[in-house]
């Protein structure tokens, strides 16, 4: 069962049409809430006239922040967001009221007879500006947080060097682009407890969110996942959930809200964008001596996952590469453009961009192969990271060179302006230097099954039918005999989030370790010399509490203040990408013609699943490299936010590495970030080999690449 | 409001719209077909993409009495739990789907395909999904999915 390409336990449902996603969703009397937006990016709001909307025909109820009957600010990791405006705004699109109506027209009409006199307050639209600013976006100042990784003494190492390499590089906003936009749907159920079915990545933390806003005790809440079409980090933050938990709260009816397109685009978080000063020292033979990077984000005027980024980005700042001297700092400012969180990856494809290009620079001056240089300082087993962090198991890095390495030694370029490209990546599975346990427990029932009761968010990843696949491995039984009982508050524990690639990793881990227990008994009760499972459940029902809890924290370490030194994950996940792309040198279009993409998985529970995994993050690179940027106040469609289509998509070949992780299930890690963080790297690193230009800013979009030609060529001109 | 009267999966359907409804809202909200999705609601996303006389068509931007008299498919039409489509068979194995909120749209847009072109190529098959937005597959076993049904499936039949 572990490693075979068993069909999505979800598939057949889902190619008939038949999931109910939130929007889907019906109930009598059903009213719709619409979300009153800032149009301003940073203002007092000096009052606020809902007389007008509240006269409009079929509006029930209008609610602002002094409605909150409980804490009024929310937020992942700090408490600092308000759920909705209090006295002035922070960004445009961030929510000052709620409007609910007995139908979605009748909702959204009456917004234009809302008024608000804001006074605006200076606009802080860059980090650099918000250092130096006297203008504050919250009391405390405009610095999120800093984070430095220090490890030897990286001015002796540039000493040390033959050659340096300097260059700055930067990053810009996107969006997750998931096809289905935030929904969700609000009830009372008949014990009077707010129910919320929304679109989402983690169940528990939203229930405990609406019982903080609603001042109600957490067993007063449960909140229940839809079927969700997509993620990518954009359905971690609250979106919806607030909302309709307020509306339910004082209407007593069951509402919907679903966000329009431009909805999503103005109010979802976005990939932070980054401001990265990268120097690199190495000796002759290419061997990296020392690695100094500055790193300034632009996070928003709200925390989300602004400090995970601002660490996780410090602690990957060096690459999948054994670097004596670093030291890495990295610096988030509050602003007043959109709020900045979670996107696959938490910051680390912006970085892979950075030191790829770096180590192919110093592989340039040093006249080395691009690989050659990889392969030289590439992390294997004994090897230390930035945080100093001996690596003893599952580092499969070397290998995912190594299967690149016919394909990349046989390269021949089929024009004189097509080109190939390396990219790599480590990335730590689960989430950085904290605690981050997931429960699970199964179960016997009544009509002689067993339950497995998870509460797991998948999001189409596949993580159901990877913790389906580990439970029938485990328990060496039918998956007839097996239901699943999922994404609900009221039947599972809290997993945390479905972010940081981490639930096959460490979900899987707590539905084997339930699973072993639950193999136990049933061999105890002679399950496995022939005793059929329907008599052992009927035994069971006589016992008390015959269930069998699951439980899995990868071990981490906190870190250091001031050096970061320590281990921040348990495990990493290893890849090396390589893609051809081929330039037009006249209009700047590059195409992206081949990528060959080894992955390090520790053990591919389900290949054709992990190949999904990397087939979508190829995709997302594409976007990342060469098309997506979200520009604030004009790219808030799908008409003008460019995503790649089928007609972007090169062949794609995958390769598995199964450097088996001791503490992961059957040795299994993560994939879903790995899958895209190489692939910007390597289409920019081949853009260079093609054209000879060394793209600085992303996305190195049609114009961006013609203008890098352009120069390159009249440099030529000019010189002697 | 307007009455129409035209071909929903197979059956002959009558019903009242409203001068400026889209085929999506009414699909949606006066029929119950659900599978029919909201991306966009401009004509981007291809998530709401129905058949109208087996061409697809964005059904967000397409006005509902304009219908009348045509033939309209949503992805109920190719197959039910018992008997699946090959389109559908395939979509299973070969992992063309992820989250399946793009699905329906997908699986119907290759089905128009195959109508007109029983071996498409790698390009063909691009091109008649080329409007129809994934975020989740990057494609790759979509096209593989409909490559292997072209030879499987006579979708005249």
């Amino acid at each position: 069962m572990v490693g075979s390409n068993r069909k999505r336990i979800d598939v057949i449902d889902k190619v008939l049409g038949k999931p109910v996603f939130a929007g889907d969703m019906k109930a009598d009397r059903l009213l719709f809430a619409v979300v009153y937006r800032s149009p301003r990016p940073h203002a007092w709001i000096k009052s606020i006239d809902v007389s007008g909307a509240l006269a409009q025909p079929g509006i029930v109820k209008v609610i602002t922040g002094e409605d909150i009957p409980g804490k009024k600010r929310f937020g992942v990791i700090k408490k600092d967001q308000p759920c909705l405006a209090e006295g002035r705004v922070r960004y445009v699109g961030e929510p000052i009221l709620l409007i609910v109506g007995e139908t979605e027209n009748a909702a959204r009409k009456a917004m234009s007879s809302v008024k608000i006199h804001f006074e605006d307050i200076e606009a802080i639209r860059d980090p650099f500006t918000a250092e130096k600013s006297g203008t504050l976006i919250h009391e405390d100042g405009n610095l999120l947080g800093h984070r430095k990784v220090i490890k030897g003494n990286v001015e002796r190492g540039f000493a040390e060097s033959d050659v340096i390499v300097e260059h700055t590089y930067s990053t810009t906003w996107l969006d997750h682009g998931f096809m289905e936009t935030e929904a969700g749907v609000g009830y009372l159920d008949d014990a009077g407890r707010i129910v919320v079915v929304s679109s989402t990545q983690n169940i528990h933390y939203k229930m405990k969110e609406i019982s903080r806003v609603l001042g109600i005790s957490e067993d007063m809440v449960r909140v229940i996942q839809s079927t969700t079409g997509g993620g990518f980090g954009g359905k971690l933050d609250v979106t919806v959930e607030l909302f309709l938990a307020l509306a339910v709260y004082y209407t007593k009816r069951p509402v919907m809200m679903r966000f329009t397109r431009e909805e999503s685009f103005v109010s979802n978080t976005k990939r932070h964008p980054l401001y990265i000063e990268y120097k690199t020292g190495a000796k002759k033979d290419g061997s990296i001596q020392a690695v100094k990077v500055t790193i300034i984000g632009d996070t928003g005027p709200y925390i989300s996952y602004g400090e995970t980024v601002c660490l996780r980005v410090a602690v990957h700042s060096t690459g999948p590469y054994e670097v004596p001297n670093v030291h890495a700092d990295s610096r988030m400012f509050y602003t007043n453009n959109p709020v900045c969180g979670a996107m696959r990856g938490f910051g680390v494809p912006q970085l892979a961009f950075a030191h790829e290009s770096q180590m192919d620079a110093v592989a340039r001056i040093l006249n080395m192969d691009p690989l050659d240089i990889r392969l030289k300082n590439g992390l294997r087993k004994g090897s230390s990271t930035a945080t100093s962090q001996i690596l003893h198991d599952s580092v499969g890095f070397i290998d995912t060179l190594k299967k690149i390495e016919p394909f990349w030694r046989e390269r021949k370029k089929s024009s004189h302006t097509s080109g190939f490209g390396i990219g790599c990546m480590f990335y730590g599975c689960g989430n950085t230097a904290i605690s981050n346990p997931a429960k699970c427990h199964l179960r016997l029932t009544e009509d002689g099954k067993i339950a497995l009761h998870s509460g797991v968010c998948e999001i189409g990843q596949g993580s159901d039918t990877i913790l389906w696949q580990i439970l029938l491995e485990t328990l060496k039984i039918d998956e007839k005999n097996v239901v699943l009982v999922r994404g609900d508050t009221d039947t599972s524990s809290d997993v945390g989030s479905t972010s940081a690639s981490r639930q096959t990793y460490i979900s899987g881990k707590a539905v084997y370790e339930a699973a072993r227990k639950l193999n136990r008994y049933l061999d105890e009760k002679g399950y496995y010399r022939g005793r059929s499972l329907g008599d052992i459940c009927e035994e069971a029902m006589t016992e008390n509490n015959v269930i069998f809890d699951g439980y899995f924290d990868p071990p981490t370490t906190q870190l250091d203040k001031e050096t970061s030194e320590g281990a921040p994950y348990a495990t990493y996940a290893f890849a090396t990408h390589m893609t051809e792309v081929e330039v037009d040198d006249k209009t700047g279009v590059c195409l992206v013609k081949r990528v060959h993409a080894a992955h390090d998985v520790g053990r591919a529970v389900n290949p054709r699943l992990v190949k999904g995994q990397v087939y979508g993050g190829v995709a997302m690179g594409i976007g990342l490299a060469l098309m997506e940027e979200f520009i604030p106040g004009k790219s808030e469609s799908l008409d003008n936010y460019y995503m790649p289509t089928s007609m972007d998509m090169p062949e794609i070949e995958v390769f598995i590495v199964e450097d088996e992780e001791p503490t992961g299930p059957f040795g299994a890690k993560g994939v879903g970030e790995p899958a895209l963080i190489p692939q910007a790297a390597s289409i920019i690193n081949g853009i260079q080999d093609a054209v000879g230009v060394k793209p600085s800013q992303l996305p190195c979009h049609i114009e961006r690449l013609k203008k890098l030609i352009e120069d390159k060529k009249s440099e030529r001109r000019q010189e002697p | 409001m307007k009455k129409i009267d035209f071909t929903l999966n197979g059956k002959q359907t009558i019903l009242d719209v409203e001068d400026n409804e889209t085929l999506l809202h009414a699909l949606r909200e006066k029929l119950d077909i659900k599978s029919v999705k909201e991306g966009c609601s401009i004509g981007e996303c291809g998530a709401c993409t129905v058949l109208i006389d087996n061409e697809p068509h964005y059904s967000c931007l397409t006005l509902a009495s304009k219908v009348s008299g045509h033939d309209v498919k949503t992805v109920e039409f190719l197959g039910d739990e018992n008997l699946l489509h090959p389109l559908q068979e395939a979509f299973i194995t070969y992992g063309a789907v992820q989250c399946g909120y793009c699905t329906p749209g997908m699986l119907l847009a290759a089905y128009s395909l195959l109508l007109k072109n029983e071996h498409p190529t790698d390009t063909d098959i691009k091109e008649a999904i080329s409007g129809n937005l994934c975020r989740c597959t990057g494609y790759i076993q979509i096209v593989e999915a409909i490559r292997n049904a072209a030879g499987l499936c006579k979708c005249n039949s």
